[in-house]
């Protein structure tokens, strides 16, 4: 079997990947995205790799490289569909919503006005980010009405047409710590809780992480988000109420695996190739 | 191990020799973040490392 490995830049997942390929006997091709133009008139010389992990850092060369290596025949996971749908919380949360899923109460709005009208729904505080976007990056929490305000402001002031799309989201008061559960193929194979004083639990951000033991209500919960939003391996991040509900809160599309690996001392990287060798042998 | 000029100071840093394009190295001399690219000849040289940029996450 050939795997292909195709990246931007080279984190310590990438690297982790590598080296499960090679322990695991498949031949491996790596692909640096930056190197070499990507022809969409002629074959790029990868066509006969039977799988390509898509690993890029950056959403718009992991897309688009993924649109050529699909439409030239090549298997990429996760596919094109998959990201897409994952990178765009406007259309994650739709999709969870249409499956019953719960997510928190969220609208989208293009003015002030109908911003206001949605803080009036759901109340303070309140959640805004922009559709597109990771790391909590430019995620904001409204107070009250000044302070959103204030933040609508700025995000007006941008250039991106896209951060002028305010996705607006319940603000769901959790126990200083969310989940974020991985998803490979229909099971779970490990989750951590990732725990912070602020109310932002991002690892990127500096939250610290502990390995979480999933009931059997939050692992159904999981797995049916991850067959709503495509398959194939993901990082599903999972809001708790305090009076114990659960809300699926984001789903990544080609999640960071090193501080689950850290705390759980699973080899993660291995599971996601040998997971997916196995779910295409099928 | 090889051992390569860090762009930013000059200084030395040392690098695994199965390191590979794209990987990512910080300077602990100078702090620089830097990444590894090989020319076309096959010759290992240090970049600035690209800058996080908007669509940068998982």
């Amino acid at each position: 079997m050939r795997i292909g490995i195709v990246y931007d830049i080279v984190r310590w997942e990438e690297r982790a990947l590598i080296n499960a390929v090679k322990k695991l006997g498949y031949d491996l091709v790596l692909i640096h995205i930056l190197k070499k133009p990507l022809w969409l008139t002629e074959p790029n010389g990868i066509e006969t790799l039977d799988i390509v992990f898509q690993r890029c850092v950056s959403f718009y060369r992991a897309l688009t490289s993924t649109a050529v290596f699909e439409e030239h025949g090549v298997l990429v996971v996760n596919n094109y569909n998959v990201i897409r749908d994952c990178e765009d919380k406007l259309y994650t949360t739709l999709k969870l919503v249409k499956n019953n899923i719960p997510v928190p109460r969220t609208a989208i709005s293009f003015t002030r006005e109908s911003c206001l009208e949605v803080a009036e729904k759901i109340g303070f505080p309140l959640v805004i980010k922009p559709i597109y976007g990771s790391w909590g990056r430019m995620i904001s929490r409204a107070l009250d009405k000044d302070s959103m305000l204030e933040i609508l402001e700025f995000r007006e002031y941008m250039q991106s047409p896209y951060l002028k799309i305010h996705y607006l989201q319940e603000y769901i008061d959790k126990p200083n710590r969310d989940i974020r559960a991985f998803y490979f193929w229909g099971e779970v194979p490990a989750a951590i809780y990732r725990i912070s004083s602020s109310w932002k639990t991002n690892t990127a951000l500096g939250a610290s992480v502990q390995e979480a033991r999933l009931n059997e209500e939050l692992v159904e919960l999981i797995v049916k988000a991850g067959e709503v939003m495509g398959g194939g391996l993901l990082g599903i991040d999972i809001l708790e109420s305090r009076d114990g509900k659960y809300y699926v809160s984001e789903v990544n599309a080609i999640p960071e695996f090193r501080n689950t690996v850290r705390v759980t001392g699973k080899d993660l990287a291995s599971m996601m190739i040998e997971k997916t060798v196995q779910h295409f042998k099928k | 191990m090889k051992k390569l000029e860090c762009p930013i100071c000059g200084g030395e840093v040392e690098i695994p020799d199965d390191a590979l394009p794209g990987e990512l190295f910080e300077h602990e001399e100078c702090g620089s973040q830097l990444e590894l690219e090989v020319d076309d000849n096959g010759k290992y040289r240090l970049k600035e490392a690209e800058e996080i940029s908007e669509d940068w996450g998982e």
